[in-house]
């Protein structure tokens, strides 16, 4: 949990430097031992110690960009972050091993930019709006 | 002998797979908006990239233009609308409109584990003190018009959050004869959540696309280059 003592400890662990990033990022002064980077730059860390992280808070990433949000984290880091996998993706002999080569490449989500995704119809509409026709008084 | 050559070739395969590709330069064209025809942009293909998809993707844009402040005047008014959209992202209250099954969910953003009020959303019993309206579940004929009341009720500036495949576009009820087929029909919608119901985690994400929807905005500028 966040106390003062914790604060400190993982202030004098981390450094400086990195304490103020993660208070402006993570909001929580967290230290662990450092996973992987994934090919944007994210980096990942993890604490197992019971003693000083509580169960769902054990594994984190820093993101690299400013505007960060979680469709930036690549599934094979997902499935680590969330404790689907135990193994991070470069100690994974599996992942290693059945990661498909046809695998497309991880985008973020783009909504509210040029790459956003639009959908489109290319049939014919099966709703059509009421047009009235007054037809001409005789 | 013809197995130790597949498994070479495939694993050459997986080698290019996972390193930087060279070739596959027009993955995915940004052909959706305007400027695609001056800018001829595409998203780059997998490996370690320096520049963030999302910087490619904004290059040419009207929004880049907004957040690039041209003079002085323009300057003091974007660091208005930063502050503007900072409070307003920080204290999203929204309207609870839960019509069916993903009100629970919407409940559990509300509950423990996803914690809503760390981001500083706290649901308002009152259209009047809210500034969202999270439509969660079947809209029917007979709830539309209570709806749009309601969202009238709602003060300026009002965002609303469609919930579910129901509020979406009819869903399951697409076709039935009493369900509004879509809730964006009777309101308009900023931000549709997929799901049968949708996760409190989707849910949730989607409070926080409302938020990079809201630090998006830039009023102040777009009023004073008119």
């Amino acid at each position: 949990m966040v106390s003062l003592a914790r604060t400190i400890r993982n202030l004098r662990r981390v450094g400086f430097r990195e304490w103020w990033r993660q208070m402006q990022y993570i909001g929580d002064a967290k230290s662990g031992r450092f996973v992987g980077s994934d090919q944007f730059n994210n980096r990942y860390y993890e604490n197992m110690n019971a003693e000083e992280e509580i169960p769902g808070r054990q594994r984190w990433v820093d993101f690299s960009q400013h505007e960060y949000n979680a469709s930036q984290v690549p599934p094979e880091w997902h499935s680590w972050l969330q404790h689907i996998r135990k193994d991070a993706p470069p100690q994974d002999p599996i992942f290693a091993k059945v990661s498909p080569p046809w695998k497309a490449p991880h985008i973020e989500n783009l909504t509210g930019t040029r790459g956003a995704y639009k959908p489109y119809n290319t049939v014919k509409p099966k709703i059509s709006a009421w047009e009235p026709q007054v037809k001409a008084r005789a | 002998m013809s197995l130790a050559l597949k498994s070479a070739v495939c694993n050459a395969a997986r080698r290019a797979s996972a390193g930087p590709v060279s070739g596959l330069q027009a993955y995915r064209p940004f052909t959706s908006s305007l400027h695609a025809k001056q800018v001829q942009e595409s998203i780059p293909p997998p490996g370690p990239t320096e520049i963030p998809v999302t910087e490619i993707a904004q290059r040419g844009s009207n929004q880049l233009s907004l957040q690039q402040p041209q003079n002085k005047a323009e300057y003091v008014l974007s660091t208005l609308d930063k502050v503007t959209n900072w409070a307003r992202q920080g204290s999203m209250w929204p309207m609870t409109f839960g019509l069916a099954c993903c009100a629970v969910e919407m409940m559990h953003m509300a509950a423990a584990r996803y914690d809503q009020d760390r981001l500083g959303v706290v649901f308002r019993a009152s259209p009047r003190q809210s500034d969202i309206m999270i439509v969660a579940g079947t809209l029917t004929n007979k709830m539309a018009p209570a709806l749009r009341k309601v969202y009238d009720q709602m003060p300026e500036p009002r965002w609303v959050i469609s919930m579910g495949s129901c509020a979406n576009g009819g869903g399951y009820y697409h076709y039935s004869y009493s369900v509004v087929r879509g809730c964006d029909r009777i309101v308009p919608v900023d931000i549709y959540v997929p799901g049968c119901p949708p996760t409190a985690e989707a849910l949730l994400y989607g409070m926080l696309q409302l938020q990079r929807k809201m630090r998006r905005s830039r009023k102040g500028v777009t009023w004073y280059r008119k």
